[in-house]
């Protein structure tokens, strides 16, 4: 967009960046560097504990090394070659369990992400114009993220299964890690208008709905995208969460469960189901971005 | 001519962030005539930027009365008379330049194809044609504040309210931007201007009136009549008028300082 800018005006007055885009290549380098660099400390602490017999002796210390046995932390290539291999006999590969499993937990990722992306986006514009309830209800909405999920997880299950529909208490889960970062991000986009912004709009006899339209929405939603990235790992966070007690046979919630109890059996399995949950969260993250990189289109390339 | 801005007996005061009382403005009367360029001049703190927003209705007066085009400051607001230039562009990030300058007509429901159009004719007016589809930010900060003078424009008002529109801008374009108004100006009849400033030299050049007020609280201490030529041009600022006028509102601030000091 901006390379275009530049070609078709030559009337900027402005330093200009070379206009091939080195950015996007630079940024898959130092990821894959990144990720090289992971790779050797892992297999490195694993070759060095072994070296040592899983005991490090500094003067009459003893430092136990056992963490870095292939028992607690497997060979990267022992996780890798797990998804190719089937979980049970005669079973399918773990990696197509997992893709069933991940797709069953994305689903309840997404719904509780849509349901707590509304109800956040609501309570922020509730807040933003009513002095009142955002006194009287703030600190409630903050509250309610210091009581831990993992208690309040069975007793919405128990709730939702009595009301005939235990199928919504998952994305229920996820919505509640959801809207809280929606809301307070949100909140402060919609309020933070300059004075000047908002003094514009009074000089036009503007209504409220126009303001909210044309002025408030469109300065918060570059702090909406923020909230809803962070949103977007926590459903699925809070999803995996919400399998535990739901009774549901599926998802990565209950695979990781599965494969715990039968860890001392192979290890890498637990691992490789964990590498998939990261996945699902960054894939997730991702569509978010590209939808940010859709809607928010005024900003310059620089400020991220 | 009749009376486009009439102010009668007008006071503001308001609480300070700390409590204390601000006298802002005391006993200003002053009546703006149609058609007329007049700047409001004086030292920071002497209220020129709240005795425009009070012709705005942006700020209420204490006590007094205000007419706008011979309604009330509200009333005028409301019928949308006036279009106001801020210090800074105030242009809306999200917004191209040409959404900008349809920002107005958008909230005034005219029909797409007149917004297409008026827009069109505003920015030519003010030469960014060619730059319709750029953002804010692709823009230098002249070019900017011209954008948010076609904004002010577009709804055609007669009245055209400026709070230090070039106080942010350097010298050289500050002198092209002062040009650029007084051709929009003239290319429009009938427009009043009501202009804050604190630079003497561009009170002067624009000016057809130059109302000097003075500090804490904001009194009106002189109205100089600008008799300068026009059209005005580089040739204004070697006029010999030019030098006695600038020397002249000088002087007044100068006095409405000392008269300060003096209390």
């Amino acid at each position: 967009m901006v390379g275009n800018a530049r070609k078709s005006s030559s009337a900027f007055a402005r330093a200009e960046n070379p206009p091939v885009d080195f950015g996007l290549l630079r940024r898959i380098l130092y990821v894959a560097l990144l990720i090289v660099l992971l790779i050797l400390l892992w297999e490195g602490l694993k070759a060095f504990a072994a070296s040592n017999d899983y005991a490090l002796h500094i003067g009459d210390a003893t430092v136990d090394l056992t963490i870095f046995n292939n028992m607690q932390l497997p060979h990267l290539s022992d996780i890798v070659k797990a998804f190719a291999e089937p979980a049970q006999r005669n079973g399918p590969p773990l990696y197509l369990t997992l893709v069933e499993n991940a797709w069953f937990t994305l689903q309840s990722a997404v719904g509780g992400f849509l349901i707590g992306g509304f109800f956040g986006f609501l309570l922020a514009v509730l807040f933003a114009h009513s002095r009142l309830m955002q006194g009287g209800c703030l600190p409630f909405v903050v509250a309610s993220q210091t009581v831990p999920l993992i208690a309040l997880a069975p007793m919405i299950v128990i709730w939702f299964s009595r009301a005939g529909n235990s199928a919504l208490s998952i994305p229920v889960i996820a919505a509640y890690l959801t809207f809280f970062p929606v809301t307070i991000y949100t909140l402060r986009g919609l309020t933070s208008v300059p004075t000047t912004a908002m003094e514009l709009m009074q000089s036009y006899a503007a209504n409220q709905w126009e303001i909210f339209t044309k002025l408030r929405l469109p300065n918060a939603l570059p702090q909406l995208f923020t909230a809803l990235k962070i949103s977007a790992t926590a459903s699925v966070v809070g999803a995996i969460i919400g399998e535990l007690p739901s009774g549901f046979q599926n998802g990565l919630g209950v695979t990781i469960l599965n494969f715990s109890r039968y860890y001392n059996q192979s290890p890498p399995r637990l691992w490789a189901t964990i590498a998939a949950a990261g996945l699902v969260g960054i894939l997730f993250f991702l569509v978010i971005v590209l939808i940010e990189r859709l809607v928010v289109r005024w900003q310059r390339e620089d400020s991220e | 001519m009749s009376a486009v801005i009439s102010i009668k007996n007008l006071t503001k005061k308001f609480r300070g962030s700390d409590g204390t009382l601000i006298h802002a403005l005391e006993n200003i009367n002053l009546t703006i005539e149609e058609g007329e360029f007049v700047s409001l001049i004086g030292p920071s703190g002497c209220g020129k930027s709240t005795l425009l927003r009070i012709m705005a209705d942006l700020i209420q007066p204490t006590s007094g009365s205000i007419t706008v085009n011979k309604k009330t400051a509200a009333q005028a607001r409301k019928d949308r008379e006036y279009g106001f230039v801020f210090q800074s562009s105030t242009l809306y990030d999200w917004r191209t330049v040409i959404k900008n300058v349809q920002l107005p007509l958008e909230i005034m429901k005219w029909p797409k194809e007149k917004r297409d159009e008026r827009a069109r004719e505003m920015l030519g007016l003010v030469e960014l044609g060619e730059f319709e589809d750029k953002y804010p930010w692709q823009l230098s900060g002249g070019m900017q504040q011209r954008v948010s003078i076609a904004r002010a424009l577009a709804f055609e008002p007669n009245i055209l309210l400026m709070d230090e529109p070039f106080g942010a801008l350097d010298e050289m374009t500050r002198e092209r931007m002062n040009n650029e108004l007084l051709r929009i100006w003239t290319a429009i009849p009938h427009m009043t201007v009501v202009f804050v400033t604190h630079s003497i030299a561009e009170a002067v050049y624009l000016s057809d009136h130059v109302v000097v007020l003075s500090p804490r609280p904001g009194r009106l201490a002189e109205i100089i009549d600008v008799n300068l030529p026009r059209p005005r041009g580089p040739e204004t600022r070697d006029h010999e008028d030019y030098f006695r006028l600038t020397s002249q509102v000088r002087h007044a601030l100068r006095t409405g300082i000392r008269d300060e000091v003096m209390e």
